[in-house]
């Protein structure tokens, strides 16, 4: 099929290219594989960003495996599983979105990526009141851990064990750092939302809303670890 | 022309992916409280992963997608997993060693030797050295 496009191209006056195509590029097709090759290639930049921390966590685990359990009991798991379901959702509609849009159906993909950044808000709000319910009884990361008091019914001093400040920086660092790409996702999907509005994509050209989508499943992958992992067990 | 060769996932497809997820959730939550004994970190780690590859291979369509960005994803994971391995053959078996010195075998030996010179009667001279070396 590549090769017919070259011939097509080269037959043809220049000024006749769709206008998403680049000049450096043969084809649409040539251009939407080399930049969602290029996206793959910087999502396992992303992938080994996170890996350094997930890798401290195994670390830490496997020394203190009893602090991690004890310490887990803090984290309510209903707002984590609440946030889980929140961005299984979000990565649905934007997964459907692109779906609306290989179909030319603007307004569908309109309506799933604002479905998406409400799901994407609420994750953040979610967040919000788990990290300040944490800071009002002294659960800090680092040097500043000094829990005291009661936490949802449980006695704070028996929480305050050597290397509990441990798990607690870790887990405000890989939420802090997923709770960044969480932000930086959203202001992807209203920049989307604004060229969607304005009619820029159709099922000819809708390259950043798959590229986006690809950035978006991955911060999803990350919380599907993330939850069982500080939450759960 | 373009977007008629790019696979269209169908919604249908999606869904069902969708619910899937959501049942695993469930699952896992589930079984984290439960007692499953030595199978608990494990069984949450296989879930979390089995929810993974359904985002992977449907949500980012790797299934339908060009295998090369099937090759840049499993290169990567085969990073990590080197990675999270060759650190925890450091950090797990931290202190297994019972004879580490500061000087080298060599230098032990040499001591051992002048030791005997002191006193060439001694039975048996070792420096922190197992007896067959």
């Amino acid at each position: 099929m590549a090769q017919t496009t070259v011939a097509a191209l080269e037959s043809q006056d220049h000024h006749a290219h769709p206008a998403h195509l680049q000049h450096h590029f043969v084809s649409s097709e040539q251009q939407f594989d080399a930049a969602k090759m290029g996206m793959w290639l910087f999502l396992i930049t992303e992938i080994l960003l996170f890996s350094g921390m997930f890798v401290a966590y195994t670390v830490y685990r496997v020394w203190h495996p009893e602090v991690f359990e004890l310490s887990a009991e803090l984290l309510d798991w209903k707002l984590g599983g609440l946030n889980t379901l929140v961005l299984l959702l979000s990565s649905f509609t934007v997964a459907y979105g692109i779906n609306r849009i290989q179909h030319n159906d603007r307004k569908g993909l309109i309506i799933n990526l604002v479905i998406t950044l409400l799901c994407a808000a609420t994750f953040m709000v979610v967040k919000y009141f788990e990290y300040t319910g944490k800071f009002a009884v002294g659960i800090f990361p680092g040097g500043g851990f000094a829990p005291t008091g009661v936490y949802h019914g449980h006695e704070l001093s028996h929480f305050d064990v050597p290397y509990a400040s441990q798990f607690f920086s870790i887990y405000y660092v890989m939420t802090g750092i997923h709770g960044v790409h969480v932000l930086v996702g959203m202001g992807i999907f209203v920049w989307l939302l604004v060229k969607a509005i304005r009619g820029r994509f159709s099922s000819e050209y809708y390259t950043p809303v798959e590229l986006s989508g690809l950035y978006w499943h991955l911060v999803d992958i990350i919380w599907i670890f993330l939850f069982p992992l500080l939450y759960l067990i | 022309m373009s977007a008629h060769g790019h696979h269209i996932t169908p919604a249908r497809t999606l869904v069902m992916v969708f619910a899937g997820l959501v049942f695993l959730t469930i699952l896992t939550v589930v079984t984290s409280r439960m007692e499953t004994g030595p199978l608990h970190v494990p069984l949450a780690i296989a879930i979390a992963s089995f929810k993974a590859i359904l985002v992977v291979l449907f949500f980012m369509a790797l299934k339908y997608d060009n295998k090369v960005n099937a090759l840049i994803l499993s290169v990567g994971t085969l990073f990590v997993i080197v990675f999270l391995g060759i650190t925890l053959l450091d950090t797990m078996y931290r202190g297994d060693l019972p004879n580490t010195q500061k000087g080298t075998i060599m230098d032990q030996q040499r001591a051992e030797e002048a030791l005997k010179a002191e006193d060439p009667g001694a039975e048996a001279v070792r420096i922190n050295r197992p007896e067959n070396p």
